[in-house]
Formats: C-alpha cells, structure tokens, sequence
C-alpha cells in the first residue's frame, strides 16, 4: 500500500516542479518590477530607492574595483582567523563537557543561557583589551561562535551510540584514537551543524563590529556608503555581502549532507 | 549411532553429577580462557544486585563453549568483565594462564546491539582494529579483505553499513574482531536481533568459520536452539546470581550444519536443557511479577 | 545511596560552577591591586559592583529598560502578527510553500542585522529603525514554525472535521490553528529572542534607545565599570528574559 502511495507522489512531483519554478520566477520578477517602479515614481525620496539600472551600474563598478576585494580579504580573514579562535576552543570545551557529567551539570547552564545575549555589546571591552585594530574585530567573531560551537558539540558528544565507544575500547585504541577515530566521525552532524551556525554569528559579530569602528573590511565599506549617502553602492555592497553570506551557508550544510548522499 | 548419542548423553548427566567446576588447576595448562570463581555485585538504591555467584569454567582450545541463561542470569555481567570491559569484580580472569585485566588483545568481543560504524565502509570496519595497532593501510586492507571473504561479504567492501540488512551488518562485526585474530571470541547474543530463518543460516556461518580457523569461541545466549546447533559444550547458568547449575556435552557430530536441528538427538538435548533452564526461568518470571507488585505498592 | 549523597550530587555541580566564578573574580582583583593587570583596562571587579548602583541611580536605568522593552514589544507584536499570517498563507498555497519555504530558511540564517545602515536612511535614527530591524530579524523563525506546526497536524483529526462537514475557515480555527499553537508559540519564543538581541545590537551601534544606548554612551565616556557595571546588567535582562520565555513554554506544552 505504501508503496504504491509513493509511487503515485512520485509521479506527481513533476508537474509541481514546475509551477514551483514558475512561481519563484514570478516572486522575482514582480518584486523587480515593483522596485523599479517605486524608484521611478519617485514616491519614496528617489535617492533611497535607486532604479535598478543605477544599482546594477554600482554593482558592476564594486565588482570590478580592487579596493572592495581588498576589504574583502580583509573581513574574510578575520573572520576566519575568529571562526578558528572560537571553534577550536569551543570544541575543546563541548569535549569537556560532553565526556565529564560533572563539569557538564556546573558550567554548561552558563553556556546555554549565556548562548542567546547580544554579543556586540561587549565591543567596547574588546576595543580596550585587543585595540581599535582587526584584533577587537577578530575577538568578537570568536566570542560570537565559541558559545553555538560548543554547545553542539557537548550535545553531539551526549547523543553519540554507546556501544561504538565499548568497539573501540575492547580494541584497545588509545584516547587520541578514540577520539579521531570514534568520537569526532560519530558526531560529525552535529558538530558540521555547529560549524555552520558558528559561521553565521562570526560573520554577524565580525561585521556589526566593523561597521561601528574600522579603517577596513567590508563594515566599514557600508558605513562608508552610509556616510556619502551613496546608496547605489550601499546597496551593491548589501548584495554582494548577502550573496556570499548564503552561499557559504548553503556550502557548510550541502557539506554536512554529502556523507548521507555517500551512505544512501 | 545409538550408542554414540546414549554415551554422549549418559557424559553429560556424568559430569552433570560430578561437577559444576572445570578445576582450576587441571584445566588451566590446557584451557584458552579460564573463569575463576566470579563474583560480582551491582550496588543500587536498597542494598544491592548479587550478578554473579562465584562462576568459574574453562573454555578448551577449538571448541565453542555456550553460556545460556534467562534474562537476568548476569550473561552480559559475566561478557563483560571477561571482555575487560567492567570492573570491581571478585575472581579471576585468566587467557593461556595468565591472569587479565581490561581490554586483552587475545579477547575479541561481538556484541549484542549494531556495532558497526556507520561512516566507514566494510572493509574500513573491518580493518579497524589493525589500524589501531598501527598496521600500514596496503596491509590491513589486504588482511581485512580475506575477513570479509570469510564472512561471505565478497562483493560488498566499499558498501557502507545503512546500505546492508541486519544480519550482514553482524557479520561485518564478526569479520571486524575476527580480523584482529583473537585467542578467543566472545559473542553476547549477537543473533538476537535477527528472525529465526536468518540466525539459522549465520548459525552455518559461524560453524563453517570455527572450523576453518579452529577458533576458540564462547557465545552467550538465551536461545536454546542455537546453544545446541553450535556449540561443543554448554553451560547453563542459574537465575540471579548467576551460577553454573549444569555443564552438558554436546556429542552431535563435526562438522555441522542447521539440518541437524531435525535430528532426534538435537531435540533430546534441547528438551533436556530446557528441563534445566526452565525452573530458572520461572524463578525469574515470579521475580519480576513481585517486582511490580511491589512498585505498585509503592504508588510508582 | 543515601538521601544526603544525592542531594549532594545535586547541589554540588552548580555550586562548584558558581564558586569558581567567585573564585576567578577574586583573583582577578587581587591580581589588578597587585598591577599584574593594568586596571585601566580591566576594572576591579569591586569597582563595577559598586557602580552598579551609580548606574541605576544616574542614567535612568529603569526608563531605559521600559524602552527596550517598549521596542521588544512593538516588534514581537509585528512579527508575530505578519509571522503567522505568513505562515498560515503559505501553508494554505501549497505552490507558495514549495517555492518560497527554502528561501525563509536562508533568510533565517542570513546576517540580517547587517540591513541596518540601510533602515537608518529610510527612517532615520529612531525608535522604527530599531523596531523594523527586530520585526526583520524575528520573522523567518515564526514563518517556519507555523508552517511547520500546521502542516504537522495529525491526519486522523482533520479527518474528524471533514466528517463533521466543517467548512474550510471551521477546519483552520477550531483543529488546524490549536494544533499547530506549540509549534506557533516556539517559533514565536524564537523570534522574541532575536527580537531581544537586535534592539539591544542596534540600539548599542546607533546610540540611540534604552538599555544598549546606555552602553554605547558609557564607554564614550570612557567610564570603564560603569561600561562593564551596564553590560552585566544588560546579560542578566537577556538571560532573564530567555529564561522566563523557556519556562512560559515548558508550561505551555505540558498544559497543551
């Protein structure tokens, strides 16, 4: 019976593809449409709401100007380097935390309600500790990641099947096997979820921090637009950020999946 | 024939009367594993489980021992201290005389539950335990793969555990210890999962394997059927604590297969250990029921 | 197992985590009296506790919290109101579900409060671009919980309202829409949270506003604990908040 329930939504799947495709294509358009509209009649103050043209001219400029991939770089790297800082030490201390019950019941609540707080009010203490430099920039993105990073772990290292950890001490394997070797592959979904969501508030928490005090990066390109009002560009810029922002994303999760794609 | 099953019978109740020990001394020279008065204990909320009663046994060289029990007889307890895998025991432990402790190279351990590791492939899970002792990867794949051939998983090396049924996922188990060419293989109800048809035909399995390699096995199981398809002698243990109440023979001959269960003789021996097993049982059954009564009392 | 050990084993791993805070806080003024640490850079923790009391007395700290919170409250109203509409809407158009669900899941993990320069053109630097940006961040978790909370509706009771012969808008308000309310309220509860988290964010970069305006100003003005003094007391409101939130709907689901 299931079978053939299935077979039925299988063949019924094709004609939805479709209309899908078509409403998606639709959305687009129509909101284009809308937009360029708006910026014609002027009915919002015009220089808020360029025509499309005028963003696609400053877009094409950003992307051919060696000054934004320089401040690219520069937010790339920094995040990166936070990303590193806050996702090692988070997953030492999900480690910790997950093998040890004890330290886990002391010291996981601070994590887990600490977890959901602004982290960009605490800039003004990462200025005064690390300077006005990428340093400050690159202490807000660890802080903005260790707290998810290490709280998926700990909880990854909870869920992993007991009896692969019984496999691997009755061979013997010695706690850096274990933990190559078992620990890590047995929660690679939950710790690539991690990573995922780690990158995410990294990249906010990097570039809030640039956009309220920075010489470089991508922050400070936006705030720079917003200070010339120079709204094509800002908008250029918004594009460009947003478009990398989704497509690393969809990479750290498309990434997390290939093994289940393997396994299937 | 007759005479052969009156003999194997009549040494069974012999030893049966005679002992419920292999001694300790006499066996240890020639016995693979030996099993010395195991005591042990589990503490809990009012006083404390005694799991096992001094049990003590030999498993010979080539021959594969069965423990069976019902639930609660301490089988697992007694797998898993032998496996090294649980402490604060009293007794001893013993591979070729010496005394053992932990995890031991010349132990292999099967268990119960799925054990594979779902992200690596079958040849990878089974050459597992040579890439722990550090074996360079030409050689444990080459190695692994003849385990892999043992099992009857030919064709299947690069398949990943979610890909097999059940019953081959347990023989990429097997082939997994058995690649780490133990003295002796302990197996806890590895079958349990799986329908009587399959656990027949991994039965034929593990048979044709134990004589190919002449490895040494004790396996722990509940199922009566499958103790006498395989096994060489069987030991039937007592309800909590767990004690060895009786060591019976199997003379069915070598080499075998699951047909013999038709045979009249299998079904004397299994009719003769369910005799034992079931008084056992039913201790526990009863057990159970005044467990709840008691609970209930309690207002849980 | 005696009744004193498991009190114990229960009290114990809390106490251990608390004290060693203490612990660390002790050492780290003992070790800037000492001028191992230079205390212009990390205050005494003796001195921010003590200007936890100036704060609050000086800097309107209670007429700041109520306009967070005023904020917080404008856009929950908004996100959830356009947050379930939406997500009623495209559960009802399966079409729309299928096209547009994917693109409110990468809209929820986008760096939206990166729109912020953006909103502080169109509206200035005020109360609405706070708000829009909160409403922003706060919408896709409650789209995608009510979605999935009416879609998640048993079978068997929908089949109950068709035998009843209850009409479409019957069907939606007395068995879809109570059913799919835990998911609605979790997805609500998250919204709140980012909701919480943007208005204190961009109060703090824009220096204006209550509670994370008070942050920004203080440290403007290079007064070190009053800096540290306001940001605890901003952590303590957000943990509060999370932690009533998180009780209101462990109750909710028990009692639903």
């Amino acid at each position: 019976m299931a079978e053939i329930g299935r077979l039925n939504r299988a063949r019924g799947a094709r004609p939805w593809q479709a209309a899908v495709t078509l409403v998606r294509v639709a959305i687009v358009l129509g909101a284009l449409v809308a937009w360029q509209l708006l910026a014609i009649s002027g009915w919002l103050y015009g220089e808020v709401v360029p025509a499309l043209p005028v963003i696609g001219a400053a877009l094409v400029k950003l992307l051919c100007s060696g000054d934004f991939y320089w401040n690219l770089w520069v937010t790339v790297y920094e995040v990166a380097v936070g990303l590193a800082i806050g996702g090692f030490s988070g997953l030492v201390v999900g480690l910790v935390l997950g093998a040890n019950p004890f330290i886990a019941r002391a010291y996981e609540p601070y994590l887990y309600y600490l977890g959901p707080t602004p982290k960009i009010i605490f800039f003004p203490v990462m200025i005064m500790w690390f300077g006005v430099g990428g340093g400050s920039k690159i202490a807000m993105g660890a802080l903005s990641c260790f707290f998810p990073i290490a709280l998926n772990v700990a909880a990854g290292m909870r869920q992993i099947d007991q009896v692969l950890i019984r496999v691997g001490r009755s061979f013997r394997a010695n706690p850096w096997q274990m933990a190559t070797k078992i620990y890590l592959p047995a929660m690679r979904h939950p710790v690539i979820n991690g990573l995922r969501l780690g990158l995410g508030v990294a990249l906010i928490g990097t570039l809030l921090a640039e956009t309220k005090l920075s010489k470089y990066g991508v922050g400070s390109l936006v705030m720079d637009a917003y200070a010339r009002f120079d709204m094509p560009r800002m908008y250029a810029i918004l594009i460009v950020l947003f478009a990398l922002a989704i497509g690393a994303n969809a990479l750290v999760s498309h990434f997390g999946r290939l093994d289940d794609i393997k396994q299937k | 024939m007759a005479q052969g099953l009156a003999q194997g019978l009549a040494q069974g109740s012999a030893n049966a009367s005679t002992s419920n020990r292999v001694t300790p001394l006499a066996q240890a020279k020639a016995a693979v594993l030996t099993v010395e008065d195991l005591e042990m204990r589990f503490a809990t909320g009012d006083g404390g489980i005694a799991a096992l009663d001094k049990v003590s046994f030999g498993v010979m060289p080539g021959e594969l021992l069965a423990l069976i029990g019902p639930s609660g007889c301490g089988k697992s307890t007694l797998f898993n201290i032998i496996g090294g895998l649980l402490s604060g025991y009293r007794g001893r432990v013993a591979v070729d005389g010496e005394t053992v402790s932990g995890p031991h190279a010349s132990i292999g351990m099967v268990f119960q539950e799925e054990s594979t590791f779902p992200w690596r492939t079958v040849i990878d899970n089974v050459a597992f335990p040579l890439e722990v002792a550090g074996m360079s990867r030409r050689e444990r794949i080459a190695h692994a793969r003849r385990f892999v051939s043992l099992v009857g998983l030919d064709g299947f090396e690069n398949s990943f555990p979610s890909e097999l049924s059940g019953g081959m996922r347990q023989r990429v188990s097997m082939a997994r210890t058995l690649a780490s060419e133990p003295k002796i293989l302990l197996m806890d109800e590895p079958f349990a999962a799986l329908d009587e048809q399959t656990r027949l035909l991994l039965g034929d399995k593990v048979l044709q394997i134990q004589q190919q390699l002449n490895q040494t096995m004790l396996l722990i199981t509940h199922n009566i059927t499958e103790a006498v398809q395989l096994a060489d002698r069987i030991l039937v243990m007592t309800y909590r604590p767990g004690r060895v109440k009786r060591v019976v023979d199997i003379n069915l001959p070598r080499p075998r297969t699951s047909e013999i269960v038709s045979s009249e003789a299998f079904g004397r021996y299994v009719a003769q250990i369910w005799g034992d097993l079931r008084e056992e049982a039913s201790r526990g059954l009863i057990d159970d029921e005044a467990r709840a009564l008691h609970a209930r009392g309690r207002g849980e | 197992m005696s009744a004193v050990t498991l009190t114990a084993r229960r009290v114990l791993p809390p106490l251990v985590g608390f004290g060693s805070f203490v612990l660390i806080l002790v050492a780290v003024e003992i070790l800037i009296r000492a001028g191992a640490i230079n205390r212009f850079i990390v205050p005494p923790p003796s001195e921010v506790a003590a200007s936890f009391g100036r704060v609050i007395a000086e800097e309107n700290i209670w007429r700041r919290f109520a306009f967070t919170a005023w904020e917080c409250f404008a856009a929950g109203v908004l996100l959830t109101v356009f947050g379930v509409l939406i997500g009623a809407l495209l559960h009802r158009v399966r079409v729309l579900r299928l096209a547009c669900e994917t693109w409110v899941a990468a809209m929820a993990s986008a760096p939206l409060v990166l729109l912020y320069p953006l909103l502080l053109v169109m509206f200035g630097r005020n109360a609405l671009t706070i708000i829009m940006m909160a409403f922003i961040s706060g919408l896709a978790p409650v789209i995608l919980k009510t979605i999935e909370g009416l879609s998640s509706t048993r079978r068997v009771l929908l089949n109950v309202g068709r035998s009843f012969k209850l009409t479409p808008s019957q069907q939606f308000w007395k068995i879809l829409f109570p059913s799919a309310l835990p998911a609605i309220f979790v997805g609500i509860r998250l919204g709140l949270i980012f909701a919480l988290i943007n208005v204190v964010g961009v109060e703090f970069l824009i220096n204006f506003g209550g509670l994370g305006q008070l942050i920004n100003e203080l440290a403007e003005r290079y007064d070190l604990p009053g800096t540290y003094a306001a940001i605890c007391f901003v952590v303590l409101v957000s943990v509060v908040f999370f932690a009533t939130t998180e009780r209101a709907e462990r109750w909710l689901r028990s009692a639903g």
